[in-house]
């Protein structure tokens, strides 16, 4: 211990730090195998399942390590944010509807159809051609959703009422909404207050020939359109036929809390997967949303939830990424083990199998978006970069309508205003 | 001799400067951190405030932009009226609150510590995420305060989602943590020496007349301290809206608190140019009200060498 120095203490540090680094460059991507960061959000649930799907990939492959990263929807952006500036984004990332096209303007995504280990031989051309930017397949959709209402069959036998015909109009139900709301004996409303509900805004402004986003990256649509939905709202909450902004605590109520009391609602097709769970006494169905008078041909349409390769990947892990990105897209295991949470699958071929396992409640989305995606469809297109806080704006345009600050036709003609500024801004 | 003594004499100026640089070396951690996590930081978005930049891309410089921009920004002014509102009314009401708690509890009570325990609880939760998600219950629709109004035969409200009422709730939030300066209260009323309440007993003041005219005056560091503190933290608040309004500050803008708005401006719609130059204001807005306080305290603060 005498002998033991200054010089001998930094020899055995510097030799200390040597074998360090190098344990650190066999913890990289050596030849041995790689690891990847698979970035997710949703619920406890989820987390459970994907996070048990993504042992499954690892059992089966033994040569790729998987790290994940998941988080609440709200807090998954921030953490993207964050690793964006960072420049140190996952592997594999999940992407929030709002920011497909401003990832994909500021170059986050890696192309996928040269990569060998994705497969895609399950889809047709027309479905390549749909997922993908200027020719460029650089996301790759890992559900589908379709805009529909959810109705509490229960209820409506409780009830003693019947919705009206499957071809319904808008007027249809806001009449038949303020009549169940004012006769049904247990004081239950027609549905909650909504009308930020993205996927049925869009089903409307489609129906009267109109797009949420055009294909150059503006607002598709007018304050007429906005207004009228905005007023279709206003009646039934003037008339007592949804929820007050109080009764469901603000707006985007959680079901958990308004779901014994209103009849439907407006969403996701997926959502009926997590929130039918919540009210097991209950029996859900799900129908597609109304159609005005007159609709516009091809209205219809369907949502693709993406995930997407870093651009910043290593090249000698994009094989492996690849690896990963197919398990999650085309194989039915990791379908079983996720469940349909995240909708219908994109492959036509996981469809099919989907049916073989899916519950009752699954079984009923997987026939509604079946149905959509049958029906000719004119083209979707994404939020365009600086749109990130679209449907914030519109859900506190929606709350100064109920709260009576300002008439529809003002407040439609300020929130576009307001989008259009941040597509400027973004621009 | 002459000369070894002369060499082992230590020469009082290297002394101190061996000793400066020690000192130097044990504030190493204080200065990386100061330098890494705050100078740093604060200097970058000193100069993105003067940029356009949307945290993928590059920052390009804009000069003025930015803050010509907050002019005609109308979200910009909202969170300036919900935050002044809430500096305002929510500080003067929660030091009076402590100090009125604070001289009850100098008077000598039995349980004294079980006290000033229990009061200073909310002091350390009131800003967690729990205590406010417990605000949101019992402020709601359902929530126990309809329930008390309901027994009395008052019909109730969502106190959170009404534009009248919602920034109110977290006044009373906010309110409610009055711990931290109280205790401070107490601390400076133990200073306060006994002999002036004698005398001015003798002179037959009342208790209200005591309070007035010794503890108050004598207190007032104090209350300059609390004060000085309290309006900081009411300019930075950000955890109590964010949870209550979901991060909208809703409804319709009640509760966008200024530093709300700079989250979302940044981390929502990615302009973090702006919000570092909304964050500037900020800065510049509590230096200037700190040194407002300073000035005008040469007419109220009274200390024991004036």
């Amino acid at each position: 211990m005498k002998n033991f120095n200054r010089r001998s203490f930094l020899a055995l540090t510097g030799m200390g730090a040597l074998g360090a680094t190098g344990l650190m460059a066999g913890c990289g991507s050596g030849s041995s195998g790689a690891t990847l960061r698979y970035a997710w959000w949703g619920n406890t649930v989820r987390q459970q399942n994907y996070t048990r799907a993504l042992e499954e990939f690892q059992e089966a492959h033994p040569e790729i390590t998987v790290d994940p990263e998941f988080a609440e929807y709200g807090a998954f952006q921030e953490r993207m944010t964050t690793q964006m500036a960072a420049r140190n984004v996952a592997d594999i990332f999940w992407i929030a509807s709002s920011q497909v096209m401003t990832y994909e303007a500021n170059g986050l995504y890696r192309r996928l159809d040269d990569i060998p280990t994705l497969d895609l031989s399950d889809y047709s051309d027309d479905d390549i051609a749909s997922f993908s930017f200027d020719g460029e397949l650089l996301t790759m959709p890992h559900g589908v959703f379709a805009p529909v209402t959810r109705f509490n069959e229960t209820f409506l036998e409780e009830d003693g009422v019947e919705l009206p015909g499957e071809g319904w109009t808008w007027d249809e139900l806001s009449e038949f909404l303020i009549d169940y709301a004012a006769d049904n004996p247990n004081g239950r409303r027609g549905a909650s207050y909504t009308p930020d509900q993205d996927m049925a805004l869009e089903a409307w402004l489609r129906q009267r020939g109109q797009d949420l986003w055009t294909e150059d990256g503006s607002t598709g649509f007018d304050a007429e359109a906005l207004g009228d939905w905005f007023e279709w709202w206003r009646v039934l909450l003037d008339e007592g036929a949804v929820l007050s902004l109080g009764e469901q605590e603000g707006m985007q109520p959680d079901f958990s809390a308004v779901g014994d009391s209103i009849l439907l609602n407006f969403g996701s097709s997926n959502h009926i997967i997590d929130e039918a769970a919540m009210f097991p006494d209950y029996k859900y169905r799900l129908r597609s949303v109304p159609v005005g008078e007159g609709a516009a041909d091809g209205h219809r349409f369907l949502y693709f939830p993406r995930l997407a390769i870093y651009s910043g990947i290593d090249d000698d892990r994009v094989e492996a990424a690849g690896q990963l990105v197919n398990y999650n897209v085309n194989n039915s295991d990791f379908l079983r083990t996720v469940g349909l949470t995240m909708g219908a699958p994109p492959n036509p071929r996981l469809l099919q199998e989907a049916y073989e396992f899916a519950s009752e409640d699954e079984v009923e989305m997987l026939g509604v978006v079946e149905a959509v995606r049958e029906e000719e469809r004119r083209p979707r297109y994404e939020a365009p970069p600086g749109t990130g806080t679209w449907r914030e704006a519109l859900s506190r345009a929606s709350e100064g309508i109920a709260l009576g600050n300002a008439g529809v036709s003002e407040t439609a003609e300020s929130l576009i205003a307001e989008i259009q500024s941040g597509i400027d801004q973004g621009a | 001799m002459a000369s070894l003594l002369k060499r082992r004499a230590p020469c009082p100026g290297s002394v101190e400067r061996r000793r400066g640089r020690a000192a130097y070396v044990f504030l190493i951690p204080w200065l990386l951190g100061l330098g890494l996590v705050t100078a740093v930081p604060l200097g970058a978005s000193l100069y993105l405030a003067f940029t356009d930049y949307n945290i993928l891309g590059t920052p390009s410089f804009t000069g003025l932009d930015n803050f010509e921009r907050m002019i005609g920004d109308e979200r910009f002014w909202a969170a300036s009226s919900v935050t002044a509102r809430y500096v305002f009314i929510s500080v003067p009401l929660q030091l009076m609150f402590a100090l009125l708690l604070a001289v009850m509890l100098d008077r000598g009570l039995r349980g004294l510590p079980f006290y000033r325990g229990a009061f200073y609880l909310p002091s350390l939760l009131g800003a967690s995420v729990a205590i406010v998600i417990l605000w949101r219950e019992i402020f709601g629709h359902n929530g126990l305060v309809n329930d008390v109004l309901a027994f009395v035969g008052i019909e109730g409200q969502s106190w959170l989602q009404n534009p009248s009422t919602a920034l109110s709730t977290l006044i009373v939030l906010n309110v409610w943590t009055f711990g931290s300066p109280m205790v401070i209260f107490l601390a400076g009323l133990r200073q306060i020496p006994e002999e002036y309440y004698e005398a001015a007993k003798v002179d037959g003041a009342s208790r209200i007349q005591q309070f007035w005219h010794i503890t108050v005056p004598m207190l007032t560091p104090i209350i300059f301290f609390n004060l000085i503190l309290q309006t900081i933290g009411s300019f930075q608040t950000f955890t109590q809206a964010h949870v209550i309004s979901g991060g909208t500050g809703g409804p319709v803008d009640s509760t966008l608190f200024y530093t709300l708005y700079v989250y979302q401006q940044g981390f929502r719609a990615f302009d973090m140019g702006y919000a570092s130059a909304l964050a500037w204001v900020l800065l510049l807005v509590i230096g200037a009200v700190t040194a407002l306080h300073f000035i005008l305290s040469k007419f109220w603060v009274f200390y024991g060498d004036d």
